[in-house]
């Protein structure tokens, strides 16, 4: 089906019966079908369509509560207080009040990819043309499984991608105006909502990245993609350099485009920090990713970058004022985020690049990415020279780190604003010292926030300080990265969708995100390893891919190095940046459509359902904290993906929990008698927040745990071997997990037997498991 | 972290003291930092004596396994639910805790402990860590390495451990 205007122009009929002369007929939409699979019940669903499906989710886990904050003040009749069981002067209770809060920050994030999508969509459709043709290559025959579920149609041309951005926009303004005083009474709704949101979510993260990988020719679920340079050793600071910050690729690919044309690609340097850097490096690979989106003021305050251009989000808002420090001029390029700069984007380029070499201008918005991409090459070009001293080193000097640590007081009050209660002044007092050590360690785990600035009283620069301290280590490291491949393969698909879903490969493991790690960087890395090593397919995306690769073993390799690029066991798949991770779930979709035969379009719940009783899926995002992050989460939760985030994930307010303890919580239909049976806690959890990385892990290994899982041995095996290794037991909840002595590893079956039966283990049968009673009614009329 | 108007007291070890023994039911919840200072799973242990169930949240069981004190095995966000829902009857069947004491966990997980357990259950939360958590019912103040420790010595004591 597509989806476009068509005009008819007429110029002249003449019959007995009528005369036109000059007519133009404009029809808005033609529907053209072309995709000979039936329709499904649910083509473009509102969130009332999927409603009973998100009753069913929250039933079995009920969303917990940790509320951020006890008050409302969204209207003028507060600020009420919500405290135990109090109410707001609108009626609204705690538990609503959070699941209003939830559902707000799902539609922010939503709105953030989808306003992305929608930006990056309409700038290659005026340069490619609306038929511009969307073809993933030979190995991808369902180029769009998110799209073609939830809208129903299967788009042909970056014209057609309209279709599913005009129904996203139009279903974010009802979740939107569902949070207005006086409308949504009922936590229940109000996470459903969510639910549709973060799945609205993973739609338009899909056509954003399609889009893009057609637009520019990004490698298309090459699993091949070749391996590039990240980290701050990286970059040639000898050249120009131009440093992208944030999401949206499509000024950085003008300031390629701009190089290549005009034969500067090699004299200047083009590096990103966040998801932006993951695009440049598709669009190019010599491109240079510098780091995740907690390394902003770090890498600005060396001095190293000669402009910088800011798209959207994650970007720090204070960017300008950092800047001008290290007199580097910011050109914002996207009109999310104008930092009350001049809109120079009709003017002359030179005069522009005059204005910023000058310092006349601290900064522009120029609106149109190709004049970003001629501005930026150009102002790069004049303006390093202007700025050696700020690139050869701008960081404060050694004697320096000692005076200002030698100010500071131990007054804590650093350590109590720092969000990963770093105790900075003990390493203070060292440095005062001339010991360095101890307070370059703390890079580690610091997230670049700059909350202990703000908090001194003494007005020191800790994160300067930290920088300088660790520039020796920080500044020589190169490391590489697998480029984002975009899509998984329909032929890897068809490869490892039946040991997936029968439990042989122990299941899809995928790390997505931001940085906000509560414990430093390196966890993600050690975490992928793990499963890695332990033949999980990995799949990673966004800072969280950029983590994984700035850790290196002893032979000085990183996971990327180690690991092939393939989406089967013991691979490690980049997707790209955080709009990629839509892939992952993607490959979670492709597996009952490839795998199954099962119809994808217009066909949601039957698609979830599969995914969720079937796929053994987990996302893990450790440095949880965009809104974004929580949408794509909460998409991910729809589609029957449960999620583990680091600790800062219950600052979001609200996790899914399941209760073991509770069996008639977990039971489920038998598709093939149509009986309500007894099921076990598989996924246990459907969002957790965990403290430490060895819990996170245990609970990795369970929670891929699915009721269809033909052989439990393998998921077993690994869960209990985790759990040994980092809870130093055994697991107090095996059976629970043993449907039939054929589950239970091998290796240990006596043992484990003999535990479990002291729990009062009884074999049970392992159904065909669905939670919906139409896909029993289906079985039923088939066999007729 | 200040979440809203109720905020919570501050106390010192004797009043944890007499709020543990006036309890019918007191857990200990304790975390991934419970390595953080070499005394801290002594303190479990002599707490444990005290007749506080002992909950050992992430990773934290291989600690108290190790040096062998009874202690149920929860993620730190499974127990402060199972302790909203009025119906639970405990770990061990026989009752729900009604005082909670947290000790080296993430602040960010105790403060979410702290603020599901204030708004949606009866439980009486104290935070025993190192910092004041201002959405527990009790709280020690914020305190140095050395005077913490020396606090969670005055509590055992009190307590007769
Ligand atoms: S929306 Fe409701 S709870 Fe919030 S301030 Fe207004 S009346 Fe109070
Ligand atoms: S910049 Fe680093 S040290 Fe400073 S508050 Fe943030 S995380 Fe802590
Ligand atoms: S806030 Fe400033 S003076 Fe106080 S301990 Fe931190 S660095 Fe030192």
């Amino acid at each position: 089906m597509t989806y476009k205007s068509r005009k008819i122009k007429i110029e002249k009929v003449e019959s007995p019966s009528i005369k036109i002369d000059d007519m133009v007929i404009e029809i808005g939409e033609v529907e053209e079908d072309t995709w000979d699979e039936a329709m499904g019940p649910t083509p473009k669903p509102e969130w009332m369509d999927l409603r009973d499906w998100d009753h069913k989710l929250i039933e079995k886990y009920e969303p917990f509560y940790s509320p951020t904050c006890d008050m409302c003040c969204l209207c003028s009749f507060g600020k009420c207080d919500l405290t135990h069981g109090k109410k707001g002067a609108c009626g609204i209770d705690s538990k609503t009040q959070q699941a209003r809060m939830v559902a707000l920050e799902c539609a922010i994030g939503t709105a953030a990819h989808g306003a992305h999508a929608r930006h990056l969509l309409e700038h290659l459709i005026e340069r490619l043309g609306v038929d511009y043709k969307i073809d993933l290559g030979m190995n991808i025959a369902v180029e769009a499984p998110i799209y073609r579920t939830i809208v129903g149609s299967k788009p042909e041309t970056l014209g057609d991608l309209r279709e599913g951005m005009d129904y996203s926009e139009k279903e974010l303004q009802h979740i939107l105006s569902s949070v207005h005083t006086g409308q949504e009474g009922s936590y229940v709704d109000f996470e459903s909502k969510a639910l549709h949101a973060g799945m609205i979510d993973n739609l338009v993260k899909e056509i954003a990245d399609i889009a893009q990988i057609v637009g520019y020719d990004f490698p298309k679920g090459d699993p091949d993609a070749p391996l590039a340079d990240i980290g701050y050793g990286s970059v040639d600071r000898k050249k120009p350099v131009v440093l992208f910050i944030g999401h949206n690729v499509a000024p950085g690919a003008e300031v390629i485009t701009y190089a290549e044309v005009n034969d500067k690609i090699d004299k200047i340097e083009v590096a990103g920090l966040c998801c932006t850097a993951h695009d440049l490096q598709r669009r190019r690979d010599s491109a240079k990713i510098i780091g995740p989106m907690s390394d902003q003021i770090q890498f600005i305050r060396s001095g190293i970058a000669d402009v910088i251009v800011v798209d959207e989000q994650c970007v720090r808002v204070d960017i300008l004022e950092e800047a001008q420090k290290v007199g580097a001029p910011v050109i914002a390029s996207n009109d999310k985020m104008g930092l009350n700069l001049p809109d120079r984007t009709l003017d002359n380029p030179d005069e522009i690049v005059d204005d910023l070499a000058t310092g006349r201008a601290p900064g522009v918005l120029i609106w149109k990415p190709e004049k970003v991409g001629e501005v930026a090459v150009k102002l790069a070009e004049k303006i390093a020279p202007i700025r050696a001293k700020y690139k050869e080193g701008s960081l404060p000097s050694e004697e320096e780190v000692k005076n200002e640590a030698a100010r500071c007081v131990s007054c804590e009050k650093c350590q109590r604003a720092c969000p990963v209660n770093l105790h900075i002044s003990p390493t203070l007092k060292e440095a005062a010292n001339g010991n360095f050590a101890p307070l370059a360690k703390l890079r580690e785990k610091c997230i670049g926030c700059i909350r202990c600035e703000s908090a001194c009283q003494r007005d020191i620069k800790v994160l300067s300080l930290i920088e300088k301290a660790a520039e020796a280590k920080t500044y020589s490291e190169t490391y590489k990265i697998r480029i984002g491949r975009g899509p998984i393969l329909d032929t890897e698909i068809r490869n490892v969708g039946a040991p997936i879903v029968f439990g042989e490969i122990p299941g899809i493991i995928a790390f997505a995100g931001c940085s906000n790690y509560a414990n430093g960087a390196e966890e993600v890395a050690r975490m992928a390893e793990e499963f890695l090593k332990r033949n999980y397919i990995v799949v990673v995306s966004g800072c969280a891919a950029m983590s994984i690769a700035e850790y290196k073993d002893e032979n000085g390799q990183t996971l990327y190095e180690r690991y092939p690029g393939t989406f089967d066991a013991g691979g490690l798949v980049n997707t790209g940046s955080c709009v990629s991770n839509a892939h992952i779930i993607g490959a979670a979709i492709k597996i009952p459509a490839i795998f199954a035969r099962r119809n994808l379009r217009g066909n949601f719940e039957e698609i979830s359902d599969y995914i969720f009783n079937r796929v053994g899926a987990v996302g893990v995002v450790w440095g949880a904290m965009s809104q974004k992050a929580i949408s794509i989460g909460t998409g991910l939760n729809r589609w029957g993906i449960p999620i583990i985030m680091g600790p800062t994930g219950t600052k979001y307010r609200r996790l899914y929990l399941g209760r073991k303890d509770k069996p008639e919580k977990w039971k489920l239909y038998d598709a093939k008698t149509g009986k309500k049976v007894d099921g076990e806690p598989a996924p246990e959890h459907l969002a957790y927040a965990a403290e430490s990385m060895e819990e996170a892990m245990v609970m990795i290994a369970k929670l891929v745990m699915r009721p269809n899982d033909t052989t439990r041995q393998v998921k077993l095996a690994h869960y209990i071997d985790l759990h040994q290794r980092y809870m130093g037991t055994f697991p107090d909840d095996v059976h629970l997990f043993v449907r039939t002595e054929a589950d239970i590893p091998i290796n240990a079956k006596k043992k484990i037997l003999e535990i479990i039966r002291k729990k009062g283990w009884k074999p049970r049968k392992i159904p065909d498991p669905t939670l919906l009673e139409r896909m029993i009614m289906k079985k039923k009329e088939a066999g007729k | 972290m200040e979440a809203g108007p109720k905020k919570a007291i501050p106390v010192d070890p004797e009043g944890v003291a007499k709020i543990i023994n006036r309890a019918e039911r007191s857990s200990l919840a304790i975390g991934a930092m419970i390595l953080e200072n070499d005394r801290l799973i002594e303190f479990v242990e002599r707490l444990s004596k005290a007749g506080i169930s002992i909950v050992a949240t992430a990773h934290s069981i291989k600690y108290t396994t190790e040096r062998g004190i009874p202690a149920y095995k929860a993620g730190v966000v499974e127990v402060t639910n199972l302790l909203t829902d009025p119906s639970w009857e405990g770990f061990d069947g026989k009752g729900k805790p009604d005082v909670l004491l947290v000790m080296a966990i993430n602040l960010d997980l105790e403060n979410a402990t702290f603020e599901s357990l204030k708004n949606y259950s009866d439980v009486k939360s104290i935070c025993i860590d190192r910092y004041f958590m201002i959405n527990a019912t009790y709280s020690f103040p914020s305190l140095t390495e050395e005077i913490w420790i020396e606090y969670l010595e005055r509590l055992c004591q009190e307590l007769g451990v």
